[in-house]
């Protein structure tokens, strides 16, 4: 399979309201299979509320979610409720990791797998290879670990639901450069076994260099898309988002 | 050295009592974040229909005591899960998205409304079990003389919450329901149907309510349908001292609770038995303001 021959997730005029006020105004957007999309804007842009809605945790005001499955039907998203979106192969890694504090590594990762009937030893087998810092920490408490490790954790946490469609959330937030360059690699690694990821980011320079396309969006719009080299070098996303250089 | 045996079996008991209410408080708290102030009513109705099973339909002289009180507890239970689900589908879920006050004021409401529906429906005069109603056996350890059915509420209790505690740790649906109890977003997002864990949390604390209130008319002899009132504050108190929101708080807030009052009634004043239950609140919150064991046990990021 090549990247980007066929569609996996569409936005059609997405608008999602919290009480009066609209967060998004009429979001369009495209993810094809197997292809890093990256989504760029400031705070309060709109870019976990996209995430949200997707994930069926809010409902839409107006518009269309639609979810290609691999056997070529179409889901319409915002008519689920978040555990069957999950059931999909439609997951997320929240913002702010959201690991589950009081329990173990381990647990933590089992609890990743909950919406699928079968899993294996060896599915966390291949979390403890991307990410061998976990093995270590298998039995102590999630909460204890260091940002770096939850984010770990939470990625991980994601991959033992065998994703089809990966939604990362700011999973730089708070983290030390060095760290986020590992977590960074780690997601592209992931994209290169063949799953589809969408990544939300502040950290516009780092996500460019990893994706394949990217939007970006301010107060609830799409403002601006293309391909990540493209954008990299656009005068206008050098001055609000990437700073001068 | 026997006295203070007896009393501790009979604190125990009590606390055996205390402990399966608080279960149901905590675990609606731990999922929900809501104090279900109806819960000490549900408690109370399975008081009330063990009542209708076991002396105005007389199940024992029909079945012999054995079979009547197995069949008692399976169906007070299952009844007043029932009730407990009616409860939640009436007076909770409509407000799941509305402000927390409103819930607990609907929660305030529905307890008023099934006292009142208790009243009225087996009155507001005391209501016996009768102390014949069980064989009154006597069993001998030692020296020390312990009524059967002090056993049997000890037993029946540490057998339901060691159950429970299995349930919780080692079946999926008990992983669903410390997931949502820990963070409910990040619970969706393994895919867990919080709903359908809101659904269960309403059957199970319930269910154990009603057997408790059983328990207290087994025990203790007689009812009434206020019984709901303090015995309910008082099982709040212990999910408080054991850390609400977690299971095993609550169980062992509620022995401890049994414990002092019980010993505190005998050897410091009768009288100021319920004062006590408070005055052990008020220095645990005031040494340890979550509780003896916090519902996080590791706080989060």
């Amino acid at each position: 399979m090549t990247v980007g021959d066929s569609l996996m997730l569409k936005l059609e005029g997405l608008k999602v309201a919290y009480g009066a006020v609209e967060a998004l105004h009429g979001i369009d957007l495209e993810v094809r299979r197997g292809e890093l999309v990256s989504i760029l804007g400031a705070n309060g842009a709109g870019k976990s509320t996209t995430l949200m809605a997707v994930s069926g945790l809010v409902k839409p005001k107006s518009g269309r979610i639609i979810f290609y499955t691999d056997d070529g039907r179409q889901e319409y998203l915002e008519n689920l409720r978040s555990h069957q979106v999950v059931g999909l192969g439609v997951i997320q890694v929240p913002e702010g990791r959201r690991v589950f504090g009081p329990m173990t590594v381990e647990e933590n990762l089992k609890l990743g797998a909950f919406s699928r009937k079968k899993w294996s030893e060896d599915d966390l087998k291949k979390v403890y290879q991307l990410f061998p810092r976990l093995e270590e920490r298998r039995h102590q408490m999630s909460g204890t670990l260091s940002g770096g490790e939850q984010q770990m954790l939470a990625i991980g946490r994601a991959l033992m639901a065998a994703p089809k469609l990966l939604l990362l959330d700011e999973p730089s937030l708070g983290l030390a450069p060095m760290l986020v360059k590992s977590i960074f690699k780690a997601i592209k690694e992931i994209n290169l076994s063949g799953v589809t990821v969408i990544l939300v980011e502040q950290n516009a320079r780092a996500a460019l260099k990893l994706a394949n396309r990217a939007y970006v969006l301010d107060v609830g719009s799409v403002v601006l898309t293309g391909c990540a080299e493209a954008l990299l070098t656009d005068e206008k996303v050098r001055e609000f988002y990437l700073g001068t250089r | 050295m026997l006295e203070f045996l007896e009393q501790l079996t009979n604190g125990l008991a009590r606390g055996g009592i205390y402990a399966l209410i608080a279960l149901g408080y905590t675990m609606v708290y731990g999922v929900m974040k809501l104090i279900n102030f109806a819960h000490g009513e549900l408690f109370a109705l399975g008081a009330y229909l063990g009542y209708c099973l076991l002396v105005s339909s007389n199940l024992i002289g029909g079945l012999g005591p054995v079979l009547a009180i197995g069949l008692t507890i399976i169906l007070v239970m299952g009844l007043v899960a029932l009730a407990g689900h009616l409860l939640e589908k009436v007076a909770y879920r409509p407000l799941r998205h509305s402000d927390r006050l409103a819930a607990v004021v609907s929660a305030l409401g529905a307890s008023i409304f099934l006292q009142n529906a208790i009243m009225l429906t087996w009155g507001a005069q005391y209501r016996a079990y009768g102390a014949n109603l069980l064989p009154n056996l006597l069993i001998t350890v030692g020296g020390l003389k312990i009524p059967l059915i002090r056993i049997v509420v000890l037993f029946s209790a540490l057998v339901v919450m060691l159950g429970l505690r299995m349930f919780i740790h080692r079946t999926r649906l008990g992983l669903a329901i410390r997931a949502a109890a820990i963070d409910q977003k990040a619970a969706k997002l393994m895919g867990v149907d919080v709903r359908q864990v809101i659904t269960v949390v309403f059957i199970l604390g319930p269910a154990l309510g009603g057997l408790a209130g059983l328990m207290v008319g087994l025990y203790y002899g007689q009812i009434t349908f206020n019984l709901g009132q303090l015995y309910g504050l008082k099982a709040f108190t212990a999910a408080i001292i054991g850390g609400i929101g977690n299971i095993t708080g609550a169980m062992v807030g509620g022995m401890l609770l049994g414990l002092i009052e019980t010993l505190g009634a005998a050897y410091i004043s009768v009288g100021w038995k319920d004062a006590f239950t408070f005055l052990v609140l008020i220095m645990i919150l005031i040494v340890r303001p979550t509780g003896i064991l916090p519902e996080r046990v590791v706080e989060k990021l």
